[in-house]
């Protein structure tokens, strides 16, 4: 049968013509893709895909255009010379088209691996920088806590010192003291109350007593006098002197936030000491904080340290830096001559110790301070019966 | 090694001293071309269609840029196969021969007339090639948009 070539024809110069445009056009996106991550495999693989088709699109479709114009034009026999090479050429770019193609799987296996590995290696350089930051963190919190310890036990063994040396010339004092207020008092008797020498006599048994008071002080100091204990609650220990204080001497805009843990057991302790204790503590405070301010109370029990903890935190003006070792010291202070006599915390601090505890204090200046009493719990023996949040 | 490598290279020379005409190559006729274009066609189709295997194994094909390309190695193939059916009607088994009356017309001479039009229309081979490139085209530009403008930030779906 005879037919017409011209639809062969057209369709064979028009789809030569698109293959060539379509394939450069897949070309430039791909090569835009590369460009654009140079890294990524699957573009890298695609662009040498895109390659050979555009290679095998030449060969084949140049060898179509030519074949057609050179039988068109009478020149079938140069067509017939051309032909070997270009159809040599175009068998070899589709084998190199589909030898390429059946990489795929494997070309996107490894990358998947590449993705993978790059992955890992910046979770691990990440776990990497997070270790060494917090290494360096853990160190410095380590040397800081190491610092102060090594400062707490200068503290411990110079308040030791002071202790010995206080216990010796209290009990020195004390006994010519006794015997001072023992004639004094017998002659007292004696003495009409009217008369002057009476009021003489009564002004040295007053200035006895005191230095009586300051020398038990001392003895309290130097955990020389055995403590009397049982079962305590702190809460009703705290709750006693904060009503005891309210009568006495906390101004009426003290604000006093009181935080208790309601799982704080009863502890063996001297309750007339740790009434002591808390005392100085909150009279320290209501100084600190002047004619207004906020004191928290906060308790907890740490049972896995077994211990419990005080804090006693005011909004005064703090504690300077300078100080802060020397607060504990018998007669240290700062308050005016003739309102404390120093021997506040120097007492709180040898009761504490005196109950296997410690005090320990934190402050800024312009930022309160907190002094925080840690307690070892003696087995808990029943809740306390919080009624006073 | 060296023992190994002269002994090897020793034995070779005699071989080919000894035995004559020395059988080095063997001559390629004029079939062979056509056989190896004919392979290069089922080679090409057995390649795209791993290709859409691995792409819908992958599930790459959920997105609109591989799916795209999924197209064209359909279309890849079924043109590859038109080539094959087309080189084997007139030149492996010329089922068809063709002779040109004049530069416009042509003589299809086959034992039946359905196989002179079946032959016609699978010469018309650009209308199954284009649209597969047209698709390859098409999936890659998808694929560049979504790939993003950065470096670093090519989208892998």
């Amino acid at each position: 049968m005879t037919v017409t070539a011209l639809p062969i024809w057209t369709v064979d110069m028009a789809g030569s013509v698109l293959m060539i445009l379509f394939s450069f056009l897949c070309l430039h996106h791909i090569r835009c893709l590369n460009r654009r991550d140079p890294d990524n495999l699957i573009w890298t693989y695609l662009l040498w895909v895109c390659y050979f088709l555009a290679g095998f699109a030449i060969s084949r479709s140049a060898g179509h255009i030519l074949k057609q114009i050179l039988i068109v034009s009478q020149y079938r026999e140069v067509w017939e010379t051309i032909r070997p090479y270009s159809g040599t050429i175009n068998t070899f770019m589709l084998i190199l088209v589909a030898a390429t193609t059946l990489f795929f799987e494997r070309v996107w296996q490894v990358y998947q691996n590449i993705l993978n590995d790059r992955q890992a290696l910046r979770s691990a350089h990440a776990n990497l920088l997070h270790l060494n930051e917090n290494l360096e963190k853990r160190v410095q919190e380590r040397t800081e806590a190491l610092a102060r310890s090594e400062k707490q036990i200068a503290q411990a063994d110079k308040l030791a010192s002071i202790g010995q040396f206080s216990s010796g010339i209290a009990h020195e004092i004390n006994n010519p003291l006794g015997i001072i207020l023992g004639y004094t008092q017998l002659l007292l008797r004696e003495e009409n109350p009217e008369s002057a020498k009476y009021e003489d006599l009564k002004t040295i048994e007053k200035h006895v007593k005191t230095c009586k008071s300051i020398v038990e002080d001392l003895l309290n100091f130097a955990r020389s006098s055995k403590p009397v204990e049982g079962p305590v609650c702190i809460h009703d220990c705290m709750e006693d002197v904060l009503m005891f204080l309210q009568h006495r001497s906390a101004p009426d805009e003290t604000e006093i936030v009181k935080n208790y843990d309601r799982s704080v057991p009863k502890m063996i302790l001297d309750e007339k000491k740790i009434k002591q204790v808390f005392i100085n503590l909150m009279m320290n405070a209501i100084h600190a904080i002047g004619k207004k301010g906020k004191i928290a109370i906060t308790t907890a029990y740490e049972a896995s340290k077994n211990q419990v903890r005080i804090k006693i935190a005011d909004t005064g003006y703090g504690i300077e830096k300078k100080n802060l070792t020397k607060i504990f010291d018998p007669f240290f202070t700062t308050k005016p001559t003739g309102e404390g006599t120093g021997l506040g915390l120097a007492v709180s601090y040898g009761i504490i110790k005196n109950h296997g505890g410690e005090i320990l204090v934190e402050s800024e200046p312009g930022r309160g301070a907190e002094f925080a009493i840690v307690l070892p719990t003696a087995g808990r023996m029943g809740q306390c019966e919080v009624s006073h949040e | 090694m060296k023992k190994f490598f002269l002994i090897l290279f020793s034995g070779a020379g005699i071989f080919f001293l000894l035995y004559s005409p020395a059988l080095a190559t063997q001559p390629h006729g004029a079939p062979e071309g056509l056989y190896v274009h004919q392979l290069s066609h089922l080679f090409f189709v057995f390649s795209m269609t791993v290709l859409i295997y691995w792409l819908r194994m992958r599930n790459l094909v959920r997105e609109i840029g591989w799916r795209y390309i999924q197209y064209a190695a359909f279309f890849f193939i079924l043109w590859t196969l038109d080539a094959f059916a087309a080189h084997m009607l007139d030149e492996q088994f010329e089922w068809v021969k063709v002779t040109r009356v004049d530069p416009w017309h042509l003589c299809l001479d086959a034992s039946h007339e359905w196989i002179s039009i079946f032959y016609y229309l699978i010469k018309l081979d650009h209308l199954l090639c284009v649209p597969a490139i047209v698709f390859l085209y098409a999936g890659l530009k998808r694929l560049s948009a979504s790939a993003g403008p950065e470096k670093g930030k090519g989208k892998i779906p």
